[in-house]
């Protein structure tokens, strides 16, 4: 039976300044669907969304509701229209201070149509209602909000968007902060929505869940089309769809001959968190080895352990030879073990300071006698890190704010590339850098780190197929495979980072 | 007109400033005289010091309220030590002093390990010391030879070199306590501008997770902030005391608005948008310049707060307002 199309999306297109946001994306959403749209980080999925949603009015391309063309120009518009958001962030939704009913009703609350005297009882009465739409009416209406759990948050939210019997009902990384178990909750509301003719559009980064709940799967590479997968899904075509085909990585020089090279890093029976696996790894001078997995497969966990943010819960980690014990950053610093995180805005990036301030930032006791600090050895270092790794800039003194986002990233990583050290770990340091400024990145970690072991993680194959010369996957908290870089066969890799 | 905002941000505030130098210097020449101008720094010298500390608090992103009331309490410590516990003026600085560090590095603590927000805890902290400072005293004022609640006589009294510090003059024209705000301006400047605490500190302010990631202990720097205010608005406590000459319970009402006006209009000085002590400095002089101006062209008294809300407000605009605003 052919089915007509509740919302149609086509060639949706959408510029910021000079860059193409979106170009040309086409996707049609049935009632009685769960929908997922995939893409990596920067690949477009919340431009699109937001299309949808009404908050950038200016897109190009048309967008149909049961056959008529409509123009969102606010969200209220959207919202009129039958399409509903449950935005990522629970608390976005949610007003602290607030009972469960005042949560539950807070539409009703805000309208025109409530009473001027504020009637609890009618409010708890409107409450139950909508709670009922999502089998949730068993809570105590007058909890404050604080005292329920995400999940039960979450459903709040999700009830509240369904009061309005929307047509289209999406949810943007609903799973990011509940537990499995509160997930597993929220799936079968899902198909019970499902079953009363919904439309869900689902927003994930968690594949396994994508896999399991969804009729179809959308994917945006880059801003652009990247394919509909249909049933029966796989984690490894909707990876292959995510990241591309690959091209022909260049065949690394190195040797892997390991009898000559030192031994940087060795990990003994390190458990990382409690009832996790003990993990062994073994990291030799001028090597680059990259880790790959999931989210949730335990590299942030790792990473977190070896630069001393986290506690050891047993098990050894050697530096040269030597056990080491960790019981902060600073002592991971002095012993030569440096990190550059995840998501730089956050954990980086000081905005208001210049390059130069930016870069030397955990090294000032080196450039200062007796706390004052030596601006000439400071500004000589900033300038050779900014000619070294081509970090574009009027000079060391501009805002750090005032770059792109790839040169960004450059003085994050001159920041930590810029004394000598044993380790270095990159926490995904591609995320939202241009081609140009991950191959500027990769020349001069490869270049810098001859006598060094460097630590890449990263959900991106394909760029780390071409950087480094080993490449270690984690699946569950477990290390599952450690191999050469050349001698790596891709959908075997695949299959090792997706298998249940 | 780009470059004329972007000048008027850098230079506007300076501008403004020597503009009305010289118009109540033409309008009243008495202004522009020696004297005049020590009378001026003089005027501003309480709330210049505490300012510079609230300054400290600024940069990590803080705020501390309570240095108004820790001034004040210092006040009637300093003169209690002296007056009624008859000892050394040596004493009672160092009783001052060392409270003024408690009480920071208690609002240090409240803040950063038990995670109240800084105006709830520097709030708290305000009113614990208010109240505090009442208790010795019972309520009343400390002055020489007062009656003490057995219905003797204090038999201490403010001690001459004590009193120095307040009402004094070097070469017989710069007031001490003018002194000891420059010295105390040129230290807060030092630090900030050119030692790797000053950047430290700033950093925190910028984006505290990346400091903490950069291997810092954040929390050391912040308590640290929250003593050097708590310090700092203990000298003026000592300023303060020595020139009025009594414990005066009523001392501290108005320095702590002063003093954050202050090191907020600061932040238009140049254009750089951030607490910063050169800016305070000139921030807290353009207030007393501007109040000392007025007062002399007969402006009445009751209109002095008006005028300084006048003057934040501006500054302010010229610090956010005007600034573009980043998507």
């Amino acid at each position: 039976m052919e089915k007509k199309p509740l919302i149609r999306a086509i060639n949706i297109s959408k510029t910021f300044g000079a860059t193409k946001a979106l170009s040309d994306i086409s996707f049609d959403f049935f009632s009685s669907e769960i929908f997922s749209m995939v893409g990596a980080n920067g690949a477009g999925k919340s431009t699109f969304i937001k299309i949808l949603c009404g908050y950038y009015p200016d897109y190009e391309g048309s967008i149909y509701i049961n056959d008529e063309l409509v123009h969102f120009k606010s969200p209220r518009d959207a919202y009129e229209a039958g399409i509903q958001v449950v935005h990522q962030s629970i608390e976005q939704g949610i007003v602290q201070n607030m009972s469960v009913a005042e949560n539950l009703a807070l539409e009703y609350i805000v309208s025109p149509d409530a009473d001027f005297i504020y009637s609890g009882e009618e409010i708890e009465k409107k409450a139950v209602e909508i709670a009922k739409k999502m089998d949730i009416d068993y809570l105590d209406m007058k909890k404050n909000i604080q005292d329920i759990s995400q999940s039960e948050k979450q459903m709040i939210t999700i009830a509240r968007a369904l009061d309005k019997k929307p047509k289209l009902l999406i949810l943007d990384e609903p799973t990011s902060s509940i537990s499995d178990k509160e997930a597993e909750v929220l799936f079968k509301t899902l198909y019970k929505l499902k079953e009363e003719g919904v439309s869900i559009l689902y927003i994930s980064h968690y594949l396994h869940e994508v896999k399991k709940i969804s009729d179809k799967v959308g994917v945006i590479r880059d801003g652009k089309y990247g394919g509909l997968l249909h049933k029966p899904l796989e984690v490894s075509t909707i990876v292959q769809a995510m990241v591309g085909d690959i091209e022909a990585s260049i065949p690394s020089s190195y040797s892997y001959d390991n009898k000559d090279k030192k031994l940087i890093l060795e990990l003994k029976n390190l458990v990382v968190e409690g009832g996790s696996y003990p993990l062994n790894m073994k990291l030799y001078e001028g090597e680059i080895t990259g880790l790959i997995g999931l989210i949730g497969a335990g590299k942030t966990e790792l990473a977190e352990t070896l630069f001393g943010i986290r506690k050891v819960i047993s098990g050894e980690i050697l530096i040269n030879g030597k056990s080491i014990n960790l019981k902060n950053i600073h002592q991971a610093i002095k012993h030569g073990i440096h990190m550059v995180p995840e998501n730089r805005a956050v954990n980086a990036i000081l905005p208001e300071e210049s390059i130069k301030d930016n870069i030397t930032l955990p090294f000032l006791n080196h450039f200062s006698k007796k706390s004052i600090l030596q601006k000439k050895q400071e500004i000589d270092a900033a300038n050779k890190m900014i000619e070294n790794m081509g970090i574009k800039c009027e000079n060391y003194m501009a805002d750090i704010g005032s770059l792109s986002g790839g040169n960004q990233q450059k003085v994050v990583v001159a920041r930590w590339l810029l004394m000598e050290h044993n380790l270095v770990i990159l926490d995904e340091p591609f995320q939202g850098v241009d081609i140009k400024s991950r191959k500027d990145i990769n020349t001069y970690l490869r270049n810098t780190t001859k006598k060094s072991s460097v630590l890449l993680i990263s959900s991106d194959i394909d760029e780390l197929m071409d950087v480094t010369d080993k490449i270690l996957v984690m699946n569950k908290g477990k290390i599952l495979s450690s191999e050469k870089t050349s001698h790596i066969d891709r959908d075997k890799l695949l299959s090792l980072i997706t298998q249940d | 007109m780009e470059k004329f905002v972007a000048f008027a941000i850098k230079y506007g505030f300076l501008i403004v400033m020597a503009g009305s130098f010289l118009g109540f210097g033409l309008l009243e020449n008495a202004f522009w005289s020696w004297p005049n101008m020590f009378s001026i720094l003089l005027s501003i010298t309480i709330v210049g010091v505490l300012a510079i500390g609230v300054t400290f608090t600024l940069i990590v992103d803080g705020f501390d309220l309570s240095i108004g009331s820790t001034a004040a309490i210092c006040v009637m410590i300093s003169s209690y030590v002296m007056v009624v516990l008859n000892l050394n003026y040596m004493v009672a600085i160092m009783f001052a002093l060392l409270s003024g560090f408690l009480i920071g590095l208690a609002n240090g603590l409240l803040i950063v390990k038990a995670k109240i927000p800084d105006l709830l805890a520097t709030l708290g902290m305000m009113f614990l010391i208010q109240g505090l400072q009442l208790i010795p005293s019972a309520g009343m004022s400390i002055g020489t030879g007062m009656m003490l609640a057995d219905g003797s006589e204090a038999e201490g009294e403010f001690a001459e070199a004590f009193l120095y510090l307040g009402q004094g003059r070097a070469f017989d024209l710069i007031p001490i306590p003018v002194i000891v705000f420059t010295i105390l301006a040129i230290i807060a400047y030092f630090i900030l501008q050119y030692t790797k605490w000053g950047r430290i500190l700033y950093a925190i302010g910028g984006n505290e997770k990346a400091v903490k990631l950069a291997g810092v202990n954040v929390e050391k720097y912040k308590i640290a902030a929250y003593v050097i205010s708590g310090t700092v608005a203990s000298i003026g406590g000592i300023l303060l005391a020595a020139r009025i000459g009594r414990g005066d319970v009523t001392s501290g009402g108005g320095l702590l608005l002063d003093a954050v006006a202050a090191a907020l209009i600061g932040f238009a000085v140049l254009g750089v948008k951030k607490p910063n002590a050169l800016g305070t400095v000139v921030g807290v002089i353009f207030i007393g310049m501007l109040l000392n101006g007025l007062t002399m062209l007969s402006l009445p008294y009751y209109t002095q707060d008006f005028i300084k809300g006048i003057v934040l407000v501006a500054a302010l605009i010229f610090t956010f307002g005007l600034s573009k605003s980043e998507i």
